[in-house]
């Protein structure tokens, strides 16, 4: 009795000591959320309200049209799908004639207003180049084969079953060594037997913003879907993006950090930005204390590097929560004088901006320009500046290279854009051809949506100012050198076949903020020198 | 480097001074010849779930070690124990997000020395029953690894190196009905903390953290069998569970001995 009493106790005990623990019997890995992934969650949409609210926004100055109580919810959401589509048709480019390259200098919006396509006529956008795991392919056997049918066969392919998922039969199988994924996919569905097989395909997390014209920003997401003005669509390269959508993971900015736009001013009444604005800011052209664009360049400009996101509303800005402190200092005309962009950068760096973006540039190298740029550097601020669009040297302030990022142009293909400027100064590459971003609601008059496509090294600098002021949010205590290089060196060297490594056309190449936010995973051992010699042989 | 060794020299000063107190003032008292020498191997394994960054994530610490071990066994019911052997330790999925570039291990084991101590003493013990008491420390010495980072568009790389701690102390409630396989429970308190220094190089860009790591779970609760086989050969297995708030980790121990 005494034995069965002290046996009884030693299976008895540890579970008494630990009974909370048993309800939780789980051999999982981190169970801690990872907060940056979590904060990715989207509140669930009240469909009602989502509805109504839509209307409103997309119909701004028309009576809106309230949804009847009698109208079923399918007949709303044809309505408002039906008003949508009429809307976006009259969104319009005014940067897209390549003949007018943008250099600060005076420009006119198109005005004869082309209308664009509907979004892809309506139809959801495929992934392209999914990826899946080498040696796994999902086989479904039909019901009539039994279960130990089943193992034979998987025996017979010198396959390994690697698990069943209940329920739902699916057998996830590692194949022989030697074999590849799409022989094996060859070999199995031939099999009478096989319901079906697939193979193992790779999920990864990522944030896509619910704003309407998100499809039409291949520069943050390119699925190699259609876009671009009506009647001129162009269809890019899949993944010839700058990877925001894998960025917004880890961050989608921090409030505190400030993009100052040193341009033509900000539209502040704009929906789409009008939230995102730190201050009336400050206008050296008329030198007052308010900034409001009476061109459009700057509202653009604005509008890519910070746009109000996942507002179900116009775009995505590339630094979702961070602010825009807006700086005027060129005119209606598209002409501002180096006197101003001297004070407007100084005024920049001494009202609070932690990034400055200079979508602006000159010929001429000037002393007090360059010492403008070195004071915003010395205060660790991230200058960032165009590079110019006519096909010749960097433009200045982009060439004083030791104190800026000077940022090219690239297209929806990844590929240079001709008319980019080049030089040992360019750093990296950025989008900027046919780049949909606000322009003033002014602009187009009442009856269209204000925004518009743009060309120009002026929209390629704002994603690296975004990038930039994504990183200072995240790493607060980085100087301006170390995030400067960390937008260098994490970016995708996307003309490595004709130039590897740095070039004078696209620099260390084109952007990648996914490379340069979320942790890389390292896998691999430095193979040494002598390694690499032995190797070799 | 230092934080690390110093409480592991102590201890090992301790025992060893211990033991040769012992020893001496058992040979003193002509008692020298009832010290039995055990030497013995031993292979174990273990899974913890490890915080950092303030317990903001947390991730999986997984080790593996072979040891050389000597255990010292005084006739006054002590037993003293020197450890010395090679772990395999996996980090997979610690991140790093302070250095300039952010990295996550993906690299699997990492070598490194361990070394150990053990002390156990006797307290009550009857016919049936053997109640001891248990405490243990190991220090696991990661080797320096470089490793590449990939992607960039320039050359970088990362040099890391790590180190863990874990020390355990309880009763051991040893049942001898069943000789000669003597079933026993160890209920532990079991802490495991330790740091991986990382330091980044990618041409001027140049950054370090010192990532500081602790076990989620601070009792263990472990099942085992000695099974005596002879007089000199005994083995020992153990199996090991450690709950925290959202889990169990595992770990098992097998181990063979020999007296002298």
């Amino acid at each position: 009795m005494k034995k069965e009493k002290i046996i009884f106790a030693f299976v008895i005990f540890p579970f008494l000591l630990f009974p909370a623990n048993l309800k939780h019997f789980r051999f999982e890995k981190a169970k801690k959320p990872n907060p940056p992934i979590s904060q990715q969650k989207t509140k669930p949409i009240n469909k009602n309200q989502t509805l109504s609210s839509k209307l409103e926004h997309i119909t701004p100055t028309q009576d809106p049209v309230k949804p009847k109580s009698s109208l079923s919810e399918q007949e709303l959401e044809s309505l408002i799908t039906d008003r949508r589509v009429q809307k976006i048709r009259e969104i319009h480019s005014v940067f897209s004639d390549r003949s007018r390259p943008d250099r600060g200098r005076k420009q006119r919006p198109d005005f004869s207003r082309p209308q664009i396509r509907s979004i892809n006529e309506g139809r959801p956008f495929r992934l392209k180049g999914e990826q899946y795991v080498q040696d796994q392919v999902l086989v479904k056997f039909k019901p009539t084969l039994s279960d130990p049918m089943v193992e034979v066969t998987i025996a017979a392919y010198r396959s390994k079953k690697l698990k069943r998922i209940p329920r739902l039969n699916i057998y996830q199988l590692q194949i022989p060594e030697g074999t590849t994924v799409e022989e094996m996919l060859h070999v199995l569905s031939r099999n009478p037997d096989v319901e079906y097989v697939e193979p193992n395909y790779r999920a990864h997390i990522t944030v896509t913003p619910n704003d309407i014209l998100f499809s039409e920003q291949y520069a943050l997401y390119n699925s190699g879907q259609e876009f671009g003005p009506a009647g001129s669509p162009q269809q890019g390269q899949s993944r010839a993006d700058i990877k925001a959508r894998e960025a917004w993971v880890e961050t989608k900015g921090d409030e505190d950090i400030i993009i100052a736009i040193v341009d033509s001013g900000v539209d502040m009444d704009h929906p789409d930005i009008n939230d995102k604005i730190q201050s009336n800011g400050r206008d050296f052209v008329n030198d007052d204390f308010d900034a409001t664009d009476d061109l459009f360049h700057g509202t653009h400009v604005a509008g890519i590097a910070a746009a109000e996101t996942n507002n179900e509303e116009g775009i995505a800005g590339v630094a979702w929560n961070c602010k825009i402190l807006p700086v005027k200092v060129i005119d209606d005309t598209g002409w501002g004088d180096y006197a101003d962009i001297i004070d407007g950068i100084r005024w920049a760096a001494d009202n609070g901006a932690d990034v400055i973006n200079l979508s602006v540039g000159g010929d001429v190298f000037s002393l007090s320009l360059q010492e403008a740029v070195k004071y915003a550097y010395d205060n660790n601020i991230v200058v960032v500046c165009a590079a110019g669009n006519d096909g010749g040297s960097v433009l200045y302030p982009a060439a004083y290279e030791d104190y800026c990022l000077a940022v090219a142009a690239t297209d929806y293909d990844d590929l240079r854009v001709s008319w980019s400027n080049y030089g040992p100064e360019v750093d990296v590459a950025a989008p900027g051809d046919q780049i949909i971003s606000l322009v003033p609601t002014w602009y187009w008059g009442p009856d269209s949506l204000p925004y518009a496509y743009g060309d120009g090294t002026s929209m390629a600098a704002p994603h690296v100012s975004g990038l930039a002021a994504l990183i200072k949010g995240l790493k607060p205590t980085l100087s301006v050198d170390d995030i400067m290089n960390i937008i260098r060196y994490s970016a995708d060297d996307v003309n490595s076949t004709n130039y590897l490594g740095e070039d004078e056309f696209i620099g260390y190449g084109r952007i990648n903020m996914e490379k340069a936010l979320v942790p890389i995973i390292i896998t691999t051992k430095k193979i040494t020198i002598l390694k690499k010699l032995l190797l070799d042989d | 480097m230092k934080k690390i060794y110093l409480p592991f020299l102590i201890i090992l000063m301790t025992l060893t001074i211990t033991c040769l107190s012992s020893a001496q003032l058992q040979e003193e008292e002509g008692l020298f010849q009832n010290i039995s020498i055990k030497p013995g191997i031993s292979y174990e394994y273990f899974s913890r779930t490890i915080s950092w960054d303030e317990d903001e994530y947390t991730s999986k610490l997984k080790s593996y070690f072979f040891t050389f071990n000597t255990e010292f066994e005084i006739p006054n019911g002590l037993s003293l124990a020197l450890i010395f052997g090679y772990s395999f330790t996996n980090y997979d999925e610690l991140e790093f997000r302070e250095l300039p570039i952010s990295l996550e291990l993906g690299v699997g084991k990492i070598g490194g020395y361990l070394l150990g101590s053990e002390i156990r003493k006797s307290f009550v013990s009857n016919e049936d029953l053997v109640i001891d008491g248990q405490a243990q420390f190991f220090v696991y010495l990661g080797s320096k690894e470089e490793w590449e980072i990939p992607g960039l568009s320039v050359e970088g790389t990362t040099e890391g190196k790590s180190s863990w701690m874990r020390f355990s102390v309880g009763p051991v409630f040893t049942y001898k009905g069943f000789a000669p396989i003597y079933p026993y429970l160890y209920l532990g308190f079991n802490k495991l903390w330790g740091k991986f220094k990382m330091d980044q190089t990618i041409q001027d860009l140049t950054g370090s953290e010192d990532k500081k790591i602790s076990g989620e779970s601070s009792f263990s609760t472990s099942l085992g069998f000695n099974f005596i086989v002879t007089e000199a050969l005994s083995f020992k297995a153990e199996g090991n569970f450690m709950p925290y708030k959202d889990g169990v980790d595992l770990g098992f121990m097998i181990k063979a001995m020999y007296s002298f």
